[in-house]
């Protein structure tokens, strides 16, 4: 070996090997964290990635997940050219055809259906991730259509509709600089954000307490957590109000904060007479001692912040209740518009609240239509209706199947995962209903199989994207590779075809370059000067809202303060009994016999090497666990007499999968864990698809009745 | 260079395995056909009722006294002696798997070429002033390679003692 095959072989960069550093990002998870990435090149070939050092944020480390872009990259399944059906729906015949055959089929289709059923029939959906959304969302705009859906039906916005029915609009921890006290609800950030978890651990170095509230014990209840609340799952709600209790009796609230601010105190303090220790520990397993010790704490700390996920806690049919509950105590406590408490957030490009304003919104909205009939499920969800401008996903198969209010013939889809919908074969059949469904995907899916023209997407390495971060910080990522094969961005593909579909949309019309222009056209800064710069840029336009504006200016909500007793459910609730202007408590079981199933199952707990199903077929990362397993407490498997590495049933109601047996003593006996979306093994055929959230329409996957069963035995 | 060794902090560790992955990224490394270089294991003990995890991130040990160095037939393996870490020259290996029968850990692995393969710290990078894979990503700083004398025993004392409890079933 030579001395340079042996640095090309170490992948050192420089001229001697060739190969150069490009400076991108890592789209395979959140919006929120969406790490930078120095991907080595070479001959427009990826070797590796590694963490941009200095990034915000993730400060040049990268997760398990990260770590694996490449592979991500190069994935075997991906979709090389524009596809047409030729088989059956579902069989996966296709023809290769050219991307001008495929824009010209898809508007001759979509202008077609829109001429006989009005505009509002086709439906523009996306899954994860988020990065193209303000395209999309104007592209169905410029059709005519308000029927732009999204992933987040069940992601995210459950969260956002308890702040903003409570405080108006969404706050955030502001976590942990300024506090002495973090509560982490359904909180293991060790796996799922190591930027986050690395403060908390320069937050507990500083003297900060901090308690997390998880029904397992994870790498974060063990390594950063002072005190673990190890919860039945889906009792949020309910330790909540006991924690109230204890506050409001031992005086242990902010009372002149809640005599100025707050709407509905008395009410609330009613209500929370009945969580007294006792009962609340009969409901959550949590013992009152606990409860006590954390509420003193909790109560009596000058600043408390959290954190309150995206998911786990509102992915039960009481969730929002239980969000809204948790924020309640921020409320009480006086802890809500306060530096080192909860800071408003004001989001912007793709959902960052990054601290200055770009054309974003002027994007979107100066196409919105007039006079057009009401998104698919209006009606369903009447907080959805009036706090979320986009459809919701959960009631898409039944108005595809049912034509009413008004029929949906079309759906233009760019990530769309069946196995996201609880029983998933049911959006699969409705699908194949359409007059025409269009796929667009990095990779062939299941639900690809089923559309009439599979349009081939790329990642973030192989695109330029731009993308905000807290503390003002804005980049544009450098375009690594050219796209595989004859892949294009989203983004790409959907201003290309605003020009086929004759829309008259002129800024789409110019190309996505132009368009990212347009967005940034308010900003001291081009394109240019983004792409150039090793790391993302401060906007001289950084101008972050202050904490304690809406205390004095009054809060956005009917009656100016924080409402614990909320007006606006009152209102849009009007003649429904699930609806409650309280954060009242429920179970969250679904109805089946708890007999016949009495596991409790919870689907999607995250564990490090997996996000949803997109990197299920990602060798490195499925090296780490290979077999599909469901997470069983030793005294359940003595009971099942199963041993690790078995094989079990795991059934409910709706659905039964078979799959591996990890043993844990992890969740609580009787509790079973199982990770989503593996083709083989999908857990969302075990939740019922009426199992929703009557707040949010979220699904409850986080708490369903079950059996386990070991094969091969009656 | 001094001598050096790879240090685990196991209370930072959580056995992600982005370690894992970094270095079948660095080394070209598919699973499917070859047993990595770095692995991750979780070890649960239950104690009273409490859950205890050990988190190790394990690959090559770069033994003092490497019992792979003696056992192969070809010399392909060496310590540095700069460095103390056990490196390999594979050109001359016959696949007869000696190294990885004399090593306590297994630690070397086979290419589908049936050539002895292991981790050698990164040695080329460190050489550019870059550090191991695994250490660079590591999202916690739990990984590092530290010169010998710098080194903290009481951080693999606290792993082995783990260690020990759970292989005793206490």
């Amino acid at each position: 070996m030579t001395e340079t095959e042996k640095l090309i072989k170490a992948k050192i960069p420089g001229e001697e090997t060739g190969i150069e550093v490009k400076h991108s990002l890592c789209d395979i998870c959140t919006p929120g964290l969406h790490c930078g990435i120095d991907v080595y090149v070479k001959d427009d070939t990826v070797l590796k990635v590694e963490g941009t050092p200095g990034y915000p944020g993730s400060g040049g480390k990268l997760c398990t997940k990260g770590a694996s872009n490449r592979q991500y990259l190069y994935r075997k399944n991906r979709i090389k050219t524009p596809l047409r059906r030729i088989g059956e729906r579902g069989e996966g015949k296709f023809e290769e055809i050219s991307w001008d055959e495929a824009y010209k089929i898809i508007a001759e289709r979509l202008n077609g259906i829109k001429k006989e059923f009005g505009p509002e029939s086709v439906a523009w959906y996306t899954g994860y991730t988020k990065w193209f959304r303000p395209w999309l969302h104007r592209m169905a705009h410029s059709f005519g259509s308000l029927n732009y859906g999204t992933e987040s039906s069940v992601c995210n916005t459950a969260t956002v509709m308890a702040w903003q029915s409570i405080a108006g609009r969404q706050f955030r921890g502001d976590l942990p600089r300024n506090s002495d006290f973090f509560i982490g609800w359904g909180c293991n950030t060790m796996v799922n954000s190591y930027s986050q978890a690395r403060g908390l651990f320069a937050f507990k170095e500083r003297g900060g307490k901090v308690v997390i509230i998880d029904p397992r014990d994870t790498p974060t209840t063990q390594k950063i957590a002072d005190i673990h609340l190890k919860l039945h799952p889906g009792t949020d709600g309910a330790l909540a109000w006991g924690l109230a209790h204890l506050m409001i009796k031992n005086g242990w609230y902010d009372a002149e904060f809640v005599a100025e601010h707050v709407h509905g105190f008395e009410a609330y303090k009613e209500y929370a007479e009945k969580f007294t220790p006792e009962e609340t520990e009969r409901i959550t397993g949590v013992s009152a001692a606990k409860l006590r010790e954390v509420a003193q704490l909790y109560g009596q700390a000058k600043q408390a912040s959290t954190y309150l996920p995206s998911a786990s806690i509102t992915h039960h049919v009481n969730g929002f209740n239980s969000m809204r509950a948790m924020i309640s105590l921020q409320v009480i406590t006086g802890n809500v518009d306060k530096a080192g408490g909860e800071v408003p957030m004001y989001t912007d490009l793709i959902y960052a609240d990054c601290g200055f304003k770009t054309m974003q919104h002027d994007f979107i909205e100066s196409r919105r239509p007039a006079d057009c009939k009401p998104p698919i499920g209006t009606g369903k969800f009447p907080l959805w209706d009036v706090l979320v401008d986009e459809f919701h996903a959960m009631d898409l198969a039944r108005q595809i199947e049912e034509g009413t209010p008004y029929p949906v013939k079309a759906v233009m889809a760019f990530g769309l995962n069946n196995r996201m919908f609880p029983e998933p074969d049911t959006i699969l059949k409705a699908l194949d209903r359409l007059d025409f469904l269009v796929a667009t995907d990095i990779v062939m899916t299941e639900a690809c199989r089923h559309a009439d023209i599979v349009l081939p997407a790329c990642t973030s390495m192989e695109r330029s994207e731009l993308k905000a971060y807290g503390g003002g910080f804005l980049n544009c990522t450098q375009q690594c590779i050219k796209p595989l094969y004859e892949a294009k961005s989203d983004a790409e593909i959907l201003c290309d075809l605003s020009r086929y579909l004759d829309l008259g949309d002129t800024l789409m019309e110019k190309g996505y370059e132009e368009t990212m222009k347009y967005i940034i056209s308010n900003l001291s800064v081009s394109l240019e000067e983004l792409r150039d710069s090793r790391l993302p840029l401060r906007m001289k336009e950084f101008a972050p809202h202050k904490p304690g504006e809406l205390r004095e200016k009054g809060f956005e909500t009917p009656t100016g303060k924080l409402e614990l007793w909320s007006e606006l459910i009152a209102s849009v609730g009007e003649g429904r009994t699930d609806l409650h202007p309280l954060p009242i408590w429920s179970e969250g079981f679904d109805a089946a016999s708890e007999e016949e199933f009495p596991m409790t199952l919870i689907a999607g707990a995250r564990i490090p090497n997996a996000l949803h199903s997109r990197l299920h077929e990602v060798p490195w990362l499925r090296s780490l666990r290979r077999i599909p397993s469901v997470d069983l407490h030793p005294e359940d498997a003595a009971r099942l007499e199963v041993k690790e590495g078995d094989r079990v049933t795991l059934a409910s109601a709706s659905g039964e999968i078979e799959v591996g047996v990890h043993i844990t003593a992890a969740g609580l006996p009787g509790d079973v864990y199982m990770y989503h979306g593996y083709e083989e093994a999908d857990v969302s055929r075990l939740i019922p698809k009426d199992h929703l959230d009557p707040y949010t329409g979220f699904p409850g996957y986080n708490q369903v009745r079950c059996k386990v069963k070991k094969v091969g035995v009656k | 260079m001094k001598q050096v060794m790879f240090e685990l902090d196991s209370e930072k560790c959580i056995s992600c395995g982005a370690c894992a992955v970094a270095c079948m990224d660095q080394n070209d490394i598919d699973p499917e056909v070859q047993v990595p270089f770095r692995h991750v294991h979780t070890l649960e003990t239950v104690e009273n009722g409490n859950v205890f995890y050990t988190n190790i991130s394990m690959a090559c040990m770069h033994c003092t006294d490497a019992p792979c160095v003696q056992a192969c037939p070809k010399g392909c393996l060496s310590k540095d002696p700069a460095t103390g870490l056990t490196v390999y020259d594979n050109t001359g290996c016959i696949g007869c798997h000696s190294c990885v029968m004399a090593c306590p850990f297994g630690a070397p692995t086979f290419s589908a070429a049936g050539k002895m393969m292991k981790c050698d710290g990164c040695m080329t990078r460190r050489e550019h002033g870059m550090e191991p894979a695994c250490v660079r990503v590591c999202p916690f700083d739990a990984l590092k390679l530290v010169e010998v004398e710098d080194a903290s025993e009481n951080k693999w004392d606290k792993v082995m003692k783990r260690l020990r409890q759970t292989g005793s079933g206490k």
